[in-house]
């Protein structure tokens, strides 16, 4: 065929052949026809290198590019109260996200203006977000959480005018009981790089979330449940045309129920919270325990804060706010702060004295207006003594100068034995974040700190609870619960029981044997009647004249600096318990026999921050705390202790 | 190759015929490939419509469109007799440089770039009609210039005659097409008889003009995909990105294909401008290694069939004209598909027929229909 065109179509060609000039030219349309050939075969060869030799290989890269990997989120466990109540909700909520690789840096500022405005977060706060992960630009950053849904829809709408903005619906912890358990529940938050460094090998997801405080941080693990896998198809965008199939499915996570019962943490704030607001107070603590478990039934530190905030992603201005309000909301003072145990503490020196030899039940100790050493006095807190007095007296009285005695006599290392026995100075292992140990003096303590030895007169301010002792709430508490229980220091209990996410029981929280305190059973019975006789004798006031039996011991702590007058500031402690069956027998009028036993299921502790008030603020916090929890008919209330006078240290 | 003439021992018999003559020498071949071509881009576009090819507006029925109006002119193109284009030579060169000059002054683009002038509902780019009105005008210059064609004067002019189009093509800028001018002026120099010392010289002037161009004529981007042709990887984000996208378009394909509308580099827009620049990396992928040689062997009859056209043709200019056509197609199966393939850097030049858009469909209907219109024309008594 070809030939015959080149030689002339004697049909086309009217017979005469081909005009003489293409006759010369043959040559160049075979080099046209050849370099035709020569193209189409080179196409050819390489059509066929990539697809038939190669093509397994490209198949593989297509496969890479279209199928993705993705984590899928297990549905965060839930936390109930002790009585079935939940605490916190997985809600769904809108996010918004923002891939820095994905905005172009031309645009950003445009962009961050725009979602400052929709989102009415300041700019600053969504820069930060979006340098917080610079190392990772291809991850996706938190930029708000929580976001209305029709902000959402605005911003997906504009998402051409928001490049690398993505919103996403995620689910959202709601705790329908805000501020009431926020220092117990904590909150849930972004995962930030530190967090990644700490938990990175659970698997997180850059976007995550985590729990931050409270046992939403401590118990991360179980609540989180493990991430599944998916595999997914993406288009050129990286969005997800359908699911492939999961590799390996999400396990829920696991659901804590708390000690807590929400009812006695409502009755502890409200006493608290009255008490708060009569005298102005700025922050103060309530507590209730069972002695028997170490349970946690009540954890109240005042002022609280909402936790919905952080769970929803809190504001710089917002978490400012919260860092600058007085009685530092975000802190659960239970734990954190060190705070001096003042008369309180009086147990130890009390006990330790007892089981040392040092006194017996029937000594008599001869009380003054003060102790000198040197030419330093040291004072009873009335400034006149209680003339003799025994233990029960002394403990009763509070006598200053009856405890001065006595730690003298201990000494400051021996003391500081007997009070780490009652687990002061030491974290009680309580599964809340932030706990501190407390400071517990001793003369190594002292040297190592100051280079110099306890002095004679700094004993005697051990032995009061004053001087450099210094503890967070707990653990006055759990001291009182172990005296309370005959003498078990148990760990405080915030979570009982963890469940499946059908509700059964996974794991059951055994109560947590710290130790067995080297008491013997009569000293420490001896400092429960003691601690009886603190109320009987009204060193409590009217708290006697309620129908059950309440058996502890008050404190009047001075902290700070002395004002003009040279009065120091002071705060106010109440630790005690009740036993089992708290009701008053006529068989028993005065209740001893009840406190002599262990059995009871309540111990309670008020700590009122600052106080300075006319009578022992804490007292009647709890008075009123004990008849809200029984259910009192009677109100003993008394609104002249809580009158501002700072009668203490004249 | 067969033949597919039709009826060609009847045809000469009734050759002195003027009126059914030129039907009757109609060149079967030559419309059939085109066509079969241009039915291949037609499903590319179907498989590009994302899912809704039927839809008013989807690129599958604006191609349907644009095929029918591109038949339509074909056949007038064919109908007309070419010979009064020699007449029309230079009007039609200035109507050539005016569509240029307006390109320049209201064209649209992306990025800068002025490429298509908008008349009314449609855009049209004229630079693709230009390759045609630029054949039609130097096929009539070398048709002139029997004689003197191993003349340096005449490779000159050639060249000069069609520096005015490059340059406004050039600027708009569109070095593809330019590119393509210089193919056509080649081609048709070549075949036409021009001396090959003055054709080589050209050549080496050409050569000589990359560092010149590099340096003062191409645009960033365009240097930036000149850059990513040699090493995809320096940019895969950007121009390096639609480099190994299509080859991993065309490699997954493999012998088979994807089958249509299931190629995944295509459906999920990993592969970019699918149904227009790329489109034969969605045909590789979908219809296989089988399917780009079944492309590859249309466009070699094709142009096969263009070249026994311009042989068979009497008058110097319908060889000129069958010569430029047919580098302008090589040239740009060469650059388009060899981009797709990797081995060409990333330009706009279409694959002529098979990708989609208006412009370009019709422009080479028009200049297949002259080149029917030559072919038809070539039996006639009073040549």
């Amino acid at each position: 065929m070809a030939s015959r065109a080149w030689n002339g179509d004697p049909v086309n060609g009217m017979s005469l052949g081909e005009p003489a000039r293409q006759v010369r030219l043959w040559p160049r349309f075979i080099v046209f026809a050849l370099i035709i050939a020569l193209v189409v075969a080179t196409l050819g060869l390489r059509l066929f290198t990539l697809q038939v030799v190669s093509g397994g290989y490209y198949a593989g890269l297509a496969r890479e590019n279209r199928i993705r990997l993705q984590p899928v989120r297990a549905p965060r466990g839930l936390i109930f109260d002790r009585t079935g109540r939940q605490l916190v909700d997985n809600v769904a909520t809108f996010a918004v996200k923002a891939r820095p690789a994905d905005m172009p840096l031309s645009q950003r500022p445009a962009v961050i203006e725009r979602l400052a405005t929709l989102l009415d977060i300041s700019a600053a706060d969504i820069t930060e977000a979006l340098d917080r992960a610079a190392a990772n630009r291809f991850d996706l950053a938190n930029v708000a959480r929580g976001v209305p849904e029709e902000i959402a829809l605005i911003i997906r709408e504009e998402h051409l005018e928001l490049p690398g903005v993505e919103v996403i619906v995620e689910p959202q912890r709601e705790y329908p009981y805000g501020g009431l358990v926020a220092h117990i529940l904590g909150f849930t938050g972004a995962v930030t790089p530190d967090d990644l460094a700490r938990v990175g090998s659970l698997g997180y997801l850059h976007d995550d979330t985590v729990g931050k405080q409270g046992v939403e941080a401590t118990f991360e693990e179980v609540l989180r449940g493990d991430y599944g896998v998916e595999q997914i198809e993406v288009d050129a965008r990286g969005e997800a045309i359908r699911l492939l199939r999961t590799l390996q499915p999400a396990e829920p996570g696991n659901s804590l129920e708390l000690s807590i019962d929400v009812d006695i943490q409502r009755d502890a704030e409200t006493a608290l919270r009255w008490a708060m607001d009569r005298i102005g107070l700025e922050q103060g603590v309530i507590m209730a325990m069972n002695p028997q478990t170490g349970e946690v039934l009540a954890m109240v530190s005042l002022p609280s804060y909402d936790n919905n905030l952080f769970a929803r992603g809190i504001s710089t201005a917002d978490y400012q706010a919260l860092l600058d309000a007085p009685g530092a909301p975000l802190r659960n003072h239970a734990i954190v702060d060190h705070v001096p145990p003042g008369s309180t503490y009086k147990l130890v020196a009390g006990a330790g004295g007892l089981q040392d030899g040092i006194l017996t039940d029937r000594t008599i100790l001869q009380t003054r207006a003060y102790l000198s050493i040197g030419s330093t006095k040291y004072w009873d807190w009335n400034r006149q003594g209680f003339g003799p007095l025994n233990i029960y007296d002394g403990f009763g009285r509070s006598s200053d100068t009856f405890f001065f005695q006595i730690a003298g006599e201990l000494g400051i290392d021996r003391l500081a034995h007997w009070g780490s026995q009652f687990g002061f100075g030491q974290r009680t292992g309580i599964d809340l974040p932030g706990e501190v140990p407390g400071i517990l003096p001793t003369n190594d303590w002292k040297m190592s700190l100051m280079n110099e030895p306890i002095y004679p007169g700094e004993v005697y301010q051990a032995g009061i609870g004053q001087g450099y002792n210094s503890f967070p709430p707990i653990q006055v508490l759990n001291a009182f619960a172990a005296l309370a229980n005959g003498g078990r220091l148990l760990k405080p209990q915030i979570v009982r029981r963890i469940l499946g996410p059908n509700g059964e029981v996974v794991d059951e929280i055994e109560p947590q044997l710290i130790r067995q305190l080297p008491f013997d059973a009569d000293v420490l019975r001896t400092m429960r009647r003691a601690a009886r006789r603190v109320v009987t004798i009204r060193q409590t006031y009217n708290l006697v004249d309620l129908p059950i039996v309440v058996a502890g011991k008050t404190g009047t702590a001075e902290f700070g600096v002395r004002d003009a007058k040279g009065r120091l500031p002071y705060h106010s402690w109440f630790a005690g318990f009740v036993p089992k069956d708290p009701w008053k027998k006529d068989s028993d009028p005065n209740g001893v026999e009840a406190v002599s036993r262990t059995d009871s299921e309540l111990a309670v502790l008020a700590f009122a921050y600052d106080s300075r008030t006319t009578g022992n603020a804490a007292t009647e916090i709890v008075k009123y705390f004990l008849q809200l929890h029984y259910d009192l008919d009677v109100d003993l209330r008394q609104d002249w202790i809580l009158e501002r006078d700072n009668f203490y240290g004249q | 190759m067969g033949t597919m003439r039709v009826q060609p021992a009847r045809a000469g018999a009734l050759g002195a015929r003027p009126s059914s003559g030129t039907w009757s020498h109609f060149d079967l071949q030559l419309a059939l490939y085109a066509l079969a071509l241009a039915v291949i881009g037609l499903l590319m576009a179907y498989t590009s419509s994302g899912g809704t090819p039927l839809e008013a507006g989807s690129i599958f029925t604006r191609g349907l469109m644009w095929l029918a109006i591109a038949i339509v002119m074909f056949t007038v193109a064919a109908t007309i007799d070419y010979r009064w284009l020699k007449t029309l030579a230079w009007p039609v060169y200035l109507v050539n440089l005016g569509l240029l000059v307006l390109t320049l002054a209201t064209g649209s683009g992306v990025g800068g770039v002025s490429r298509w002038v908008t008349i009314g509902p449609v855009q049209f780019q004229f630079s693709e009609l230009a390759k045609i009105l630029m054949a039609v005008v130097l096929a009539n210059y070398l048709a002139g210039r029997q004689g003197q064609l191993k003349s340096l004067a005449t490779t000159l002019g050639a060249f000069l005659l069609v520096l005015p189009a490059l340059a406004l093509v050039l600027v708009q800028p569109d070095l593809g097409t330019s590119l393509v001018f210089g193919a056509i002026v080649f081609g048709s120099l070549f075949l036409s008889g021009a001396g090959l010392r003055w054709l080589l010289l050209a050549a080496a002037g050409v050569l000589a003009m990359v560092p010149v161009a590099w340096a003062y004529i191409l645009e960033d981007y365009q240097k930036r995909r000149l850059i990513s042709f040699l090493d995809p990887s320096a940019d895969p984000q950007n121009s390096g990105y639609q480099l190994i996208q299509s080859q991993i378009a065309v490699g997954s394909g493999g012998l088979f294909g994807k089958g249509l509308t299931n190629g995944s580099q295509t459906q999920l827009d990993y592969l970019p401008v699918s149904a227009t620049d790329f489109v034969a990396a969605t045909l590789a992928e979908e219809l296989g290694f089988v399917g780009g040689v079944v492309l590859l062997l249309l466009f070699a009859m094709l142009l096969w069939r263009i070249l026994v056209v311009g042989w068979r043709a009497r008058d110097p200019f319908g060889s000129a004209f069958a010569a430029a056509i047919a580098s302008m197609l090589l040239f740009q199966l060469m650059v388009n598909f060899g981009m797709v393939l990797g081995v060409m850097p990333v330009t706009g030049i279409p694959l002529p027929f098979v990708t989609h858009g208006g412009a370009s469909l019709t422009s080479y209907a028009i200049g297949l229909g002259i080149l029917q219109s030559v072919a038809m024309r070539q039996g006639r008594p009073d040549w």
